[in-house]
């Protein structure tokens, strides 16, 4: 679930922009709502291009070269497949699950519930930035983890993040094979978790033995249905607390595949290369 | 005619008393884009409705943005390709587009902050650093700007290190290559009717 919501949360890009601030206090001087001729006009965006640049003085300033992060993707028809799956998955049981769940939780709950989760995967962040060599952000994910467990009640609150200065960070086993080298292989769209590709599927399944749920075995069974839930109730608080990106880009792009995709390799890319 | 003056008075009337102003304004990359961001925020603020600010709003996005610099990226080997009325075209689409989602998702705002950082100067481009605090994590939100004039504009957006324009680029990429240029178009204008309707 985690590289779905790193997307979801990683889409807001394509769709423009995050929110924007606003503050309660204060009000403008103006206000358009008290104009009753007011009614919106089309002024086109072209009309602020006459002032702009000649068009050969922009082509020399900027590159004309197909600058994309190629990704190898030799299995699109099943990816295409497993991204129509979890994008009905989404529309039909993740979306209206998330909506009872806001109804249940105010927001403020949902933030805590959402800082606790990112608290428990504080091993994967500890281990693997030590298996980088990164000993500072070991270290301060260490740290990190001791003051949201105590002082931040469990992890309910990342004071990590608000008080001691402590920026938060994506450190996994995917981003470990990447910094010793390893390319992203080929992509590969996972049911329910979304886009990975093989180097960033090893690092999940590794990853999933730093993730203290997964040691709580409720059964003999194959599969951790207590693992399952748990994952399942961080998916659903999550996209409450997305203000529907993933909606955005299904609706308002040409092609929501190939957005997802460019944006993961993206964003991983530029993960691994950062702290190189 | 009369009433599109009318109008646009009218809006100009208002931009000036908001304390905005339509023409050019000095300042560090960093200053503009705050000003920018500053007279969405003024306005996303106040008590109008939705139809009301909506109108403002797409001037001072298409006032910092540049449309055909971003289109111009977005098409890249492409944009050598195509014709004068080809890129005519492309260019209104794709701003259309892009007002669109972004309008969009502003629309959707609650209580984020945003933090200007820094700023990188290079000559004619610049980069400009911020941040979205939103109640569980800081998204790192970063301006490409270059120089037109005294206004520094906007020719890319870079999210969590995701470059927008690379994004187009690549999904665009496909479907020419699948539909050629016009077909491209087609897509697009379809779309827009598509979100225009939806509205």
């Amino acid at each position: 679930m985690k590289n779905l919501l790193t997307i979801l949360f990683t889409a807001i890009l394509v769709t423009g922009c995050g929110q924007q601030n606003i503050r309660q206090d204060g009000t403008v001087a103006s206000d358009p709502a008290s104009h009753t001729t007011f009614k919106p006009i089309m002024v086109a965006a072209k009309s602020y291009e006459r002032d702009r640049m000649s068009d050969s003085d922009l082509d020399a300033l900027l590159s004309l070269e197909d600058e994309v992060v190629e990704v190898y993707d030799p299995i699109e028809p099943f990816n295409r497949g497993m991204f129509w799956f979890n994008e009905k998955m989404y529309l039909y049981v993740l979306k209206p699950l998330s909506k009872g769940w806001s109804f249940i939780f105010p927001k403020p709950i949902r933030n805590s519930i959402s800082d606790f989760y990112y608290n428990i995967r504080a091993p994967i962040r500890i281990v693997n930035a030590a298996l980088q060599g990164r000993g500072k952000d070991a270290y301060n994910e260490t740290g990190r983890f001791l003051i949201n467990s105590t002082i931040g009640i469990l992890g309910f609150h990342d004071v990590g993040n608000d008080h001691y200065n402590l920026p938060r960070q994506e450190i996994d086993f995917g981003t470990t094979l990447g910094h010793w080298g390893a390319g992203p292989g080929f992509y590969i769209v996972l049911p329910f978790l979304g886009p990975s590709n093989v180097r960033d599927g090893v690092g999940l399944l590794a990853d999933y033995y730093l993730y203290p749920p997964a040691y709580l075995v409720n059964n003999d069974l194959e599969i951790n249905t207590n693992y399952v839930i748990i994952r399942a109730i961080e998916g659903v608080n999550e996209i409450s607390l997305d203000a529907g990106t993933f909606d955005a880009i299904l609706e308002q792009t040409l092609d929501p595949y190939l957005v997802v995709r460019d944006a993961f390799e993206q964003h991983r890319r530029a993960l691994i290369e950062k702290d190189k | 005619m009369k009433t599109f003056k009318q109008h646009y008075f009218i809006l100009t009337f208002l931009l000036a008393l908001s304390g905005f102003s339509l023409h050019a304004q000095a300042g560090t990359p960093i200053d503009q884009m705050k000003s920018t961001v500053d007279e969405m925020m003024s306005v996303l603020r106040n008590d109008s409705t939705w139809e009301q600010k909506e109108p403002v709003l797409r001037e001072l996005i298409s006032k910092r943005f540049y449309y055909r610099a971003m289109a111009q990226r977005t098409l890249a080997t492409n944009w050598k390709k195509a014709s004068d009325a080809q890129k005519k075209e492309f260019i209104d689409l794709f701003s259309e587009l892009l007002l669109f989602t972004y309008l969009d998702r502003i629309k959707a705002y609650t209580d984020e902050k945003v933090e200007f950082k820094r700023e990188k100067l290079k000559k004619k481009t610049a980069v400009v650093y911020t941040e979205i605090i939103t109640g569980t994590a800081n998204i790192p939100i970063n301006y490409k700007l270059l120089l037109s004039g005294s206004n520094w504009l906007v020719y890319d957006v870079i999210i969590e290190e995701v470059s927008l324009v690379s994004n187009y680029r690549s999904t665009y990429k496909e479907i020419v290559k699948k539909d050629g240029i016009d077909g491209l178009l087609k897509k697009m204008s379809d779309k827009n009717k598509e979100l225009t309707a939806s509205k």
